[in-house]
């Protein structure tokens, strides 16, 4: 092995060689330089190697050829092997990147680079705290030099605000160490923890650490002394800020860590609180902000607050041992990747806007990197962060700190509002067409490579995890990593034709391995996913993008079903996020929907994630088994109410819906079936799931209240719907209200209001892909979704006409068809729950729904033909056929619904035993009391209606003379066209007399309330932001201020 | 003894208050250096020994006694690798205070504020 | 006892036939009784079968399409199948009809099923004034429905049973036992939908795009009208033997459904010929005021 010294001694020789051998010439340097910061790298993996392989003991490094106290020391142990390597490695990589800036400046960059890197090592290493003062201002002067070397105006004031923030932070720093040697005698941190300073009761032992915890948060960039930090990330170039942000950072943290001994808990507390209030108010600033690389910047600190909370209650709570190592070094490996990759990435852009950023989509591996990057920040699988956010919280309410997981699941979000966003403009913003970015192997292929490092690791962290075993994940990863990279090279049509192959295999796989609820979900996933696959066919050319979103989505929804334990639950929930986000996001204005929709998803996440640890504690500690909801032993109706509304986040129930119109209306054609006959499903699978736990522990008041908001949302939804002029919103309120239905049922927690629930989920997945699929194709036909700028197409469409037909007959409800079948086992269910009045409210939305069923097939099918679409030609039959198999399936469930509903109520009666549906051949019967209550003959209601309507029919046809077929004319009021074309559709706004009588049920009071949340929290981001006024004084005053605080947060004024 | 350390202090908050009311950017960086003379005396004279001599090894110590002779000579190769450090943070920050002046013909730090919230 | 399939049918067509043609003279009676009322000398009451005859002898026809042909259609099967899902006389096993497929709520379903089908059809017709009637006409009855569904409600946990034909049983033995006295709330609100599903005033501005000439009906015309018009006879007899059964004890006569379902039918054209017209905004509004309260109460005290 190498000694750890010569990283040190080649970093300051090569760095003095330079300016000498630079008359050598350019390549000569360069080579020297590169060829150092390889043999750096080297070193420290092969320790790495060591210290993992070969389970290698630290090390100490002596120097002077004598021990301390008398010499330095350096340690070099997993932990520090750890960081070395992390730092070197991207000092490689970011030295590729930035190579062409440095070769502009002159060789003093380089040496400058080489200087930073070492201080940054030597911060790693050192042992001695005199030392960590040194390789600080080694590490300070040289990054100051780095920053203004481009002596771009900016940078100079940046630098010159950093130099005077780390001036103030080196005099602090140097009274600390100066107390603290004092105090001990000696200048070796382990010598000086041995000595426990502060258990010696002096005050000036409580001076000195102060003074030293105070520096080393200064340098940590922590709220509100930071706003010097914002600059630097601002102003320098992309390439520097990315390796301050991630390896400068990293060694400061690990310094920082080094030195935490010394503190007591009153410390470890009050860090974590400076490090979570950072984190907090960071992101908050971060949502006003427009400049990318400030918001980076804010981003950045952000998360180093998160790893300082972190940090500090992993001291608090026995020292960074086990978890907790585990914890921040997969936030602190997120943060370290991605953060310098997308500084990367912003220099390749070189737009300030985040708006401008959409240029990045003419690059799709760049997109595709920034994408990672940023989701892997936000804490996604399978990215590191997310099984450090995970680890965190569990441990976190191990120790019943539910504040604290409350606080860090805030920041999250609050955080993904403005990077989903960004991302969201990324995606989809307009841009111009001459805007081009910078091409250069040297820049992506650095990106290229940090992206390929974070996905190798994520990869591990799939594989190794000590959660859970990811097994599940690991051949649909691979394939979506297979259409990742083949995205733009094969066909939509073969990329078609392997999804459904994939998804048919795995329906093949998995068929016998599920039961009961979990099979029915199963079909409705894998059949669904197959059945809206299909209208893939139609689209020509490469469909980027839209293969691997769709069948991650599916993944997560098959993991869901296969998940055994809380954390692959929760893994599959975030998958299936992911997807559906992607998803969503490519229909044409989709994008403020799709970043709604996210926030939902998250919020709604977060809280089951919350959940699912409370689960874990309180069903007493053991393990993480999805079984351990049902022996939840106290507080089981908070993490009742907790899950609830994160799965209701996704059914989309009143309060919580205002992302789904715009999200299933905007989406593609045959996305919206996907989303909303599929997706939504996965909600009530987890409702499911937390009502059948419920039946161990009392939540009846909530399950009464999830009754009347089920109610509720599907009286909303259905008002809301008839007020609709967009066929696919009028669809995607619709949705909102059968969800309604559904949560409404479950929650009557009976036999029969289950079978209700689950007959409802079935045909609401049949129904709802049928209509989306026929409106869908329609839509993509006419180039419209307005309902009044259609009309009459019943001649030219007539297959669509009869799939949109039967459609709203089975959504309705009337006899014969399915949905009867609903209508009957509900209010069954609510007579016998004895829940009359929100059963009238449910009959009452049931009749509401008539109204925007019929508005839209009469709008589209019905009525005179616009002129501009006589030659329109029926849809294609790639939309077709999966209608028809719906069709089909709609027919023999309506005919014979006992061969599923028997089944159903068969494992049903296993939870709910109360108000048995009892089956007498096809005839299902509801007693009361042991009597005969009602009664539903599927088949003979058919067989009657049937030969009633042919009987009559045939009466007609006889009766008949030869009908004279009318043609029709435009219809001009007054020989005037109107200027607005809604009005000459005469079914435009038709209802405008229900709505002046119960419109104001439908005033967007939800909608209004989320807007006034979102505006407030814009104001209080604006509010805060101003803080950093751009002068260098005043963040000195901060300093200053924030010391103050501290103090008197801490010592509440009493220690000197 | 006290009295310098005190001395020390006063030179710290000198330096601090500088920092704080000059508008002027050399001024600033004069309060700095201020500041960390300050903590440079405060760091000798916590190191300093009342009634010994300076920690060299001349014919007035000898080597035999040293240890009980001098003044804790640690916290005095502190100061000197501070001074250095000092020294060289300062010098980095007035010539950056040059390359400003030229670009913007201006030394109040008010004037650089482009770069904010 | 039980009785052959065949018999069934033979039986149902049999009351099919007694139910067109007893409403075919009750409308006759209704609008003379109407007329007089205005001071007119009015029809006379075998007119409606003239007005059937001629209908469907006529000559020429015309169509805009396979859903308008439908149309009359699904009207016609919603109202004879309502009828084949209706007990009309309590104690006969001859008089069941069809009854024993599903209980009322298929009967409330089923009502849809004419509506949804004409509506579909009249709006192929293009006719502006059809969207017109056919719009008001689900608004209204979205409301009606309402003060409906609770007074089912309400009666259904009275008699613990959703069959109408126990629901008939459990009202024997004496009018006293009859819903209207033991669940009057219930009653009243059940009456007010039945008011609202007439369609006579205050709440017939659903009828008006007809007065016009140019309403779904005459849009429709020689053997669709007649269809339509078959269906309107059949379907207001049904109508009030169900509230009959439901409310005032059933019939266990032919006699006796006959006075019965006159009186309630009356009843409605009663209070049309005395008040005025509501507006639908003002009829959707009302229904969920006054009836909606007297459900709720129904639904409370039952």
């Amino acid at each position: 092995m190498v000694n750890i010294i010569y990283i040190i001694i080649l970093l300051l020789g090569i760095g003095f060689l330079l300016p000498i051998t630079e008359k050598l010439g350019k390549k000569v340097s360069n080579s020297m330089f590169f060829l150092t910061l390889t043999s750096v790298s080297v070193i420290s993996v092969q320790w790495l190697y060591a210290f993992i392989i070969n389970g290698q003991t630290s090390l100490q490094f002596f120097t002077a050829g004598v021990k301390p106290p008398l010499s330095i020391n350096l340690q070099l142990g997993l932990s520090e092997s750890v960081f070395i390597t992390s730092i070197n490695i991207l000092a490689l990589i970011g030295a590729v990147y930035l190579i062409k800036h440095f070769n502009n400046i002159g060789i003093r960059s380089h040496v400058l680079y080489l200087l930073m890197i070492l201080g940054l090592n030597g911060l790693v290493l050192t042992r001695d705290i005199f030392n960590i003062f040194v390789f600080l201002e080694i590490t300070g002067i040289s990054t100051y030099a780095l920053i203004g070397s481009d002596l771009r105006l900016k940078s100079l004031i940046a630098s010159f605000k950093y130099m005077l923030a780390g001036g103030v932070a080196s005099i602090f720093l140097l009274l600390g160490i100066i107390f603290l040697y004092h105090n001990t005698g000696t200048l070796n941190i382990d010598g000086m923890i041995a000595a426990s300073p502060l258990q010696s009761g002096l005050k000036i032992a409580g001076i000195a650490i102060f003074f030293l915890f105070f520096a080393l948060l200064i340098e940590m960039k922590q709220f509100p002394a930071n706003g010097w930090a914002l600059d630097v990330y601002e102003a320098s170039n992309p390439g520097i800020s990315g390796i301050i942000s991630a390896a400068g950072t990293a060694a400061i943290l690990f310094a920082l860590y080094k030195v935490m001994p010394l503190g007591n808990d009153l410390w470890f507390n009050t860090i974590a609180v400076i490090g979570i209030i950072t984190f907090i108010a960071s992101n908050i600033m971060g949502i006003k902000q427009k400049n990318a690389t400030r918001l980076l910047g804010y981003s950045s600190i952000g998360q180093l607050g998160l790893l300082l909370a972190a940090m500090g209650l992993g001291f608090l709570y026995g020292g960074i041992n086990g978890k907790f190592q585990f914890i921040i070094f997969a936030l602190f490996i997120s943060h370290f990747i991605a953060k310098a990759g997308l500084f990367w990435i912003a220099g390749i852009v070189k737009k300030k806007e985040i708006k401008s950023w959409g240029v990045l989509r003419k690059s799709p591996v760049l997109l595709f990197f920034t994408g990672s990057f940023m989701f892997a920040l936000l804490g996604f699988p399978p990215f590191p962060g997310f099984f450090g956010k995970w680890e965190l919280v569990l441990t976190l309410a191990n120790k019943h700190q539910f504040l604290w997981i409350t606080a860090i699941l805030l920041g999250s979000l609050i955080e993904a509002i403005y990077l989903i966003r960004w991302f969201g403009y990324i995606l989809k913003e307009k841009q111009e067409e001459n805007e081009t970015i910078e091409q250069g192997a040297t820049k992506y292929s650095s990106v290229f490579i940090l992206g390929t490092i974070l996905f190798t690791i994520s990869g591990l962290y799939m594989i190794y995890n000590p959660i859970t075993n990811l097994s599940f994940y690991f051949y649909p990863l691979l394939f979506i990593a297979f259409l990742f990279i083949t995205d733009n090279i094969l066909p939509a049509y073969i990329k078609n034709i392997l999804s459904i192959a994939g998804l048919s295999y795995y329906g093949y796989v998995y068929f016998n391995q599920f039961s009961e609820f979990r099979f029915i979900f199963a079909v409705i996933f894998l059949a669904g996913g197959i059945l809206t696959l299909i209208p893939g066919f139609v689209k020509k050319g490469k469909r980027v993008g839209f293969y691997p979103s769709a069948i991650i989505m599916y993944v997560g929804l098959l993991g869901l079903l296969v998940a055994k334990d809380m954390f692959s639950f929760f893994t599959a929930w975030e998958f299936m996020t992911i997807g559906s986000y992607f998803l969503i996001i490519r229909g044409k204005r989709s994008q403020p929907h799709a970043l709604s929709y996210m926030l939902f998803s998250l919020g709604g996440a977060y809280l089951i994630m919350f959940g699912f640890a409370l689960t874990h504690v309180f069903s007493g500690g053991n393990g993480i088994a999805l079984d351990l909801l049902n022996s939840i032993k106290s507080n089981s109706a908070l993490i009742f109410t907790m899950l609830a509304i994160g799965f209701l986040t996704k059914t989309a129930a009143a309060g919580l819906h205002i992302w789904l119109p715009g999200a299933h209306a905007e989406a593609e054609s045959d996305v919206s079936p996907m989303v909303s006959a599929v997706l939504l499903k996965a909600g009530v699978f987890g409702l499911i799931l937390i009502m059948i736990s419920s039946l161990r522990f009392d939540a009846k008041m909530i399950i009464y209240l999830l009754g009347w908001l089920g109610a509720i949302t599907a009286l909303l939804g259905n008002l809301m719907a008839s007020f609709q002029e967009d066929a696919k919103k009028l669809l995607a309120y619709s949705s909102i209200a059968q969800l309604g239905y559904i949560l409404f049922a479950l929650a009557i927690m009976s036999h029969i209001g289950w079978m209700a629930a689950i007959w409802y989920a079935m045909n609401h997945f049949l129904y709802k892909a049928l209509l989306f699929l026929a409106v869908g194709a329609v839509v993509v036909k006419l180039k419209t979704h307005n309902m009044y700028e259609m009309g009459g197409l019943i001649k030219q469409m007539p297959f669509s006409f009869v799939s949109v037909l039967i459609g709203i007959i089975a959504l309705s409800g009337v006899p014969p068809l399915s949905g009867f079948g609903g209508k009957w086992l509900l209010y069954n269910a609510f007579i016998l729950k004895g829940w009359y009045l929100q059963g009238a409210i449910i009959a009452f939305s049931g009749v509401v729904a008539f109204l925007y069923l019929f508005k839209l097939i009469n709008s589209i099918f019905l009525g005179p033909v616009k002129d501009n679409f006589r030659k329109v030609k029926e849809v294609s039959i790639w939309y077709l056929i999966p209608q028809y198999i719906i069709i089909i399936a709609i027919m023999v469930i309506s005919a014979k619904p006992k061969i599923v509903l028997g089944k159903i109520g068969d494992f049903i009666t296993s939870y709910m035993p109360d108000n048995l549906v009892v089956w007498k051949g096809d005839v299902a019967s509801s007693y009361m009391n042991g009597k005969l209550f009602g009664v539903w003959d599927a088949p003979n209601i058919m067989i009657i209606i049937g030969i009633i309507f042919v009987t009559l029919l045939s009466w007609l046809l006889i009766m008949s003379r030869k009908a004279q077929k009318v043609e029709m004319f435009n219809i001009v009021y007054s020989a005037e066209r109107p200027e607005s074309p809604q009005t000459t559709h005469f079914s435009h706004n038709i209802y405008s007399h229900y709505r002046k009588a119960l419109g104001f049920l439908a005033l967007p009071l939800i909608v209004n309330f989320w807007s006034f949340i979102v505006d407030s929290i814009h104001s209080i981001a604006d509010f805060v932001r101003r803080l950093y006024n751009g002068n260098g004084q005043a963040y000195i005053m901060h300093i200053l201020g924030f010391m103050v605080i501290i103090y008197f947060v801490l010592f509440n004024g009493g220690l000197f | 003894m006290n009295l310098i350390l005190i001395l020390g202090f006063m030179l710290l908050a000198i330096g601090f208050w500088g920092m704080l009311t000059q508008k002027n950017m050399i001024k600033i960086v004069i309060g700095l250096t201020i500041a960390e003379v300050g903590v440079q005396i405060i760091m000798i004279s916590i190191g300093y020994i009342k009634e010994r001599t300076a920690p060299i090894l001349d014919s007035a110590v000898p080597l035999a006694d040293a240890v009980n002779k001098v003044v804790d000579p640690i916290p005095q190769a502190l100061v000197l690798t501070a001074i250095v450090i000092g020294v060289a943070v300062n010098a980095l920050i007035l010539s950056f205070i040059i390359r400003l002046y030229k670009e913007k013909k201006s030394l109040s730090i008010d004037d650089y504020k482009e770069m904010k919230w | 006892m039980e009785i052959s399939l065949l018999t069934k049918i033979l039986f149902s067509l049999l009351g099919l036939f007694i139910v067109f043609n007893y409403g075919l003279l009750q409308a006759g009676v209704m609008r003379k009784i109407v007329a007089r009322v205005a001071g007119r000398y009015g029809i006379p009451i075998y007119q409606p079968y003239i007005d059937l005859i001629k209908n469907y002898s006529k000559r020429t026809q015309i169509t805009h399409g396979v859903m308008f042909y439908l149309g009359p259609v699904f009207r016609f099967s919603g109202g004879i199948g309502l009828f084949f899902f209706i007990p009309m006389i309590y104690g006969s096993v001859y008089w069941q009809n069809f009854s024993f497929s599903g209980d009322i709520i298929l009967l409330m379903y089923f009502q849809f099923f004419g509506m949804l089908g004409m509506a579909l059809g009249a709006g192929e017709g293009g006719q502006p004034n059809s969207i017109i009637g056919i719009s008001r006409g689900l608004a209204q009855f979205t409301a009606v429905e309402v003060p409906f569904t609770l007074a089912i409600i309400s009666i259904a946990v009275q008699y613990d049973t959703l069959s109408v034909y126990d629901i008939v049983a459990a009202q024997q033995g004496g009018i006293q036992n009859w819903t209207l006295f033991t669940n009057p709330f219930a009653v009243i609100a059940g009456m007010f939908a039945f008011l609202g599903l007439m369609r006579h005033a205050p709440f017939n501005v659903v009828m008006a795009p007809q007065e016009i000439p140019i309403g779904p009906p005459t849009e429709y015309h020689s053997t669709y009208l007649g269809m339509l018009q078959s269906n309107r006879v059949v379907l207001h007899i049904v109508e009030a033997v169900l509230f009959m059964n439901l409310f005032f004890g059933g019939a266990t006569s032919w006699l006796e459904l006959i006075i019965k379902s006159f009186f309630i039918y009356f009843i409605t054209v009663f209070i049309g010929v005395v008040f005025p017209r509501y507006r639908v905004d003002h009829t959707v509004r009302w229904f969920l005021k006054i009836p909606l309260v007297f459900g709720i109460l129904a639904v409370l005290f039952v």
